[in-house]
């Protein structure tokens, strides 16, 4: 390394610590031990920011949930606010819209993240048995799909579904459906949610998914289907003892991720319902901000926040304990 | 995320599809397979690369397409002539340019932000075995994890007091809380795979523990700090839900949020061609960059340099 100059000199050299050297202990104890301080410095800008950018307003939403900041006026002159234990949550919790919206982003997320998961995994074992051409191609346009935003496609996939001059209701026509020319996807928010806003979230999840998982699959070593083969195993047996064995931990993490993501959906509906989405489109995602900011019910939306959170604590802690071991093991 | 950092935070872990690699391997085809199966598998990933393109393929057509076209009883699938007017439409609408711009400095700022203070976080977290070492590392995951819509009141109300709402300087700061974990969980995984020998010689050599991080660790992870920069400017550049809430001013808003609104402004509301071509331009600078250094692998420089 030409970076580094020799120093005849050779002043006395502190030892590293760290895992790859193996530190004695007795050496570890002493406070004064050089460069003991080095790794705590080196985190400490992370640490700060991150508690005044996260830590602070997570203390803050909690805070703000048993208050009753539920006008920019209290927000503005503290001096207004009261401390209202939970009764701030008895009312969300007593509100039925707020269980009609936790309830429809269930819906939405299990509809998206088995379809995704469905198709992100057949189209992964599709792109093992595919000519060479037919990979590229794919992989290629899986590329330019994962580069878009969320916002574009919330915006592309609007204009896709228009009731006047959209393709979808064309391509439908063109197929035989007569009845489907200028038909308005969003009227029924039922329609417009589970099949237009899950379209889009599905689409820009699958690049993801499928190149994600085809990655995955070629871990599993050749030889082992090959034996499968030859045993008589079917495909379908030789996927589910051989190969989904091994690509489960890839699996399951994904899985969570996908469910983490399609929970908190808010920008391709913002953009699909243009900035102004109907009560029927609320999701958690959605009504929090729509009660935060459209409503100015700072601590509402709180509650709601945590609600949020709390619901998707099984699935976070699991997808952080699943990151944490395959973390390790690297 | 899907539903909210549009990027769709990559892992670090994912590896990259190789196509080149598969070459060699189509032409060894297992004698079992027969060639009309194949020929099956590649019209299916065909058709389905073909549905998967064709909005993005929607959106290029339309902005080219003219007014008549657009106006059309029915949709065509190429245009009768070739119209760019929607792209005027575009760069005449004052705001455009301008809030690309901030786009660009909100992205940069953030992105070097980032950077800067997750390579230090990731040394440690790489190079040191320490007491709280496992807990950061937990809090870095968590903080990945929570919600942004969570915490986009509270920020906004913190940012509100510290006088930094409608600044630049506050969606920065807001972004660090997605890119430095981001920074920190990536890095580490590239800083790990340099040997310690390189740091160690360098310090025989008379190198300061310091000087090893900024002279050995630095250059050699500079390939891992391309990478995540670019994966952390995509998020940075494609987020939209934290600079719609901590933004107001016209002239201050980032493109995303540039595009919602022109999108569901009176006057272009219904204007598709226009829509398209912006949602298109806001895109492209990341297109490109993902285009460019989605395959972009780093190996072999470590080797050579042990060597060497």
């Amino acid at each position: 390394m030409s970076a580094i100059q020799s120093d005849p000199r050779q002043r006395g050299v502190e030892r590293l610590e760290g895992p790859v050297l193996a530190p004695s202990k007795g050496r570890r104890r002493g406070v004064t031990v050089q460069g003991r301080y080095i790794p705590y410095v080196l985190i400490l800008p992370a640490v700060i920011t991150l508690i005044g950018v996260m830590g602070y307003p997570l203390v803050r939403v909690i805070l703000l949930a048993f208050q009753n900041v539920n006008s920019y006026l209290r927000l503005a002159v503290p001096g207004l606010d009261r401390w209202i234990g939970f009764q701030g949550f008895s009312r969300v919790l007593s509100d039925a819209q707020f269980w009609h919206v936790v309830w429809r982003t269930f819906l939405f997320t299990f509809e998206v993240v088995a379809i995704s998961i469905a198709l992100g995994l057949a189209m992964a074992l599709v792109l093992n048995r595919v000519s060479p051409w037919a990979k590229i191609f794919v992989s290629t346009v899986l590329m330019f799909v994962w580069a878009i935003p969320a916002l574009v496609t919330g915006t592309v996939f609007r204009w896709l579904f228009a009731g006047i001059g959209g393709v979808i209701d064309y391509i439908f026509y063109l197929f035989g459906g007569s009845g489907m020319k200028n038909h308005d996807w969003f009227a029924n928010a039922n329609e417009g949610l589970y099949v237009v806003v899950a379209a889009a979230v599905v689409w820009g999840a699958l690049p993801f998914l499928v190149l994600g998982l085809n990655a995955a699959m070629t871990q599993v070593p050749k030889e082992l289907v090959e034996a499968a083969r030859v045993d008589g195993a079917n495909p379908v047996q030789s996927f589910r003892h051989v190969v989904l064995p091994i690509i489960r931990p890839f699996l399951l993490l994904c899985t969570s991720l996908s469910f983490i993501w399609d929970f908190q959906v808010f920008t391709q509906i913002w953009a699909l319902r243009q900035n102004s989405p109907e009560p029927g489109y609320w999701t958690v995602g959605i009504y929090l901000y729509e009660e935060g900011f459209t409503s100015s019910h700072y601590s509402t939306s709180s509650v709601i926040s945590i609600a949020m959170i709390v619901l998707m604590l099984a699935v976070l802690v699991a997808y952080i304990r699943q990151v944490v071991k395959i973390g390790g093991q690297g | 995320m899907a539903g909210f950092t549009p990027a769709r935070a990559m892992p670090d872990r994912l590896p990259a599809a190789q196509p080149s690699r598969s070459r060699g391997r189509g032409r060894g085809r297992r004698p079992g397979e027969s060639r009309a199966m194949t020929g099956v598998w590649n019209a299916v990933a065909v058709v389905f690369g073909v549905v998967m393109a064709f909005p993005i393929y929607w959106m290029i057509l339309t902005t080219v397409k003219s007014n008549g076209d657009l106006l059309a009883q029915n949709p065509t699938f190429w245009p009768t002539h070739f119209d760019f007017s929607s792209y005027k439409t575009i760069f005449d609408d004052p705001d455009f340019l301008g809030n690309m711009r901030n786009t660009a400095i909100i992205t940069i700022g953030s992105v070097l932000a980032g950077l800067a203070v997750g390579f230090l976080a990731a040394i440690a977290v790489a190079r040191f075995r320490f007491r709280g070492r496992n807990p950061f590392i937990v809090a870095i995951l968590i903080v990945q994890m929570v919600p942004l819509l969570s915490i986009a009141i509270p920020l906004y109300i913190v940012l509100n007091k510290a006088g930094l709402y409608d600044q630049f300087l506050g969606v920065i700061l807001a972004y660090l809380v997605f890119t430095i974990p981001y920074v920190v969980w990536t890095l580490r995984s590239f800083i790990v795979n340099i040997p310690v020998e390189l740091d160690e010689a360098a310090m025989v050599d008379g190198c300061t523990r310091w000087g090893a991080f900024f002279r050995i660790i630095l250059p050699l992870s500079l390939p891992g700090l391309v990478t995540t920069g670019v994966y952390a400017w995509i998020q940075a550049w494609n987020e939209f839900v934290l600079a719609n809430t901590l933004l107001s001013s016209n002239n201050k808003r980032t493109s995303m949020v540039w595009l919602s609104f022109y999108s569901s402004s009176p006057t272009h509301g219904a204007d598709y061609g226009s829509q398209m071509a912006g949602a298109l331009l806001v895109s492209l600078p990341v297109i490109v960059l993902f285009v460019i250094f989605q395959r972009k692998v780093a190996s072999g420089l470590t080797a050579g340099a042990v060597k060497g």
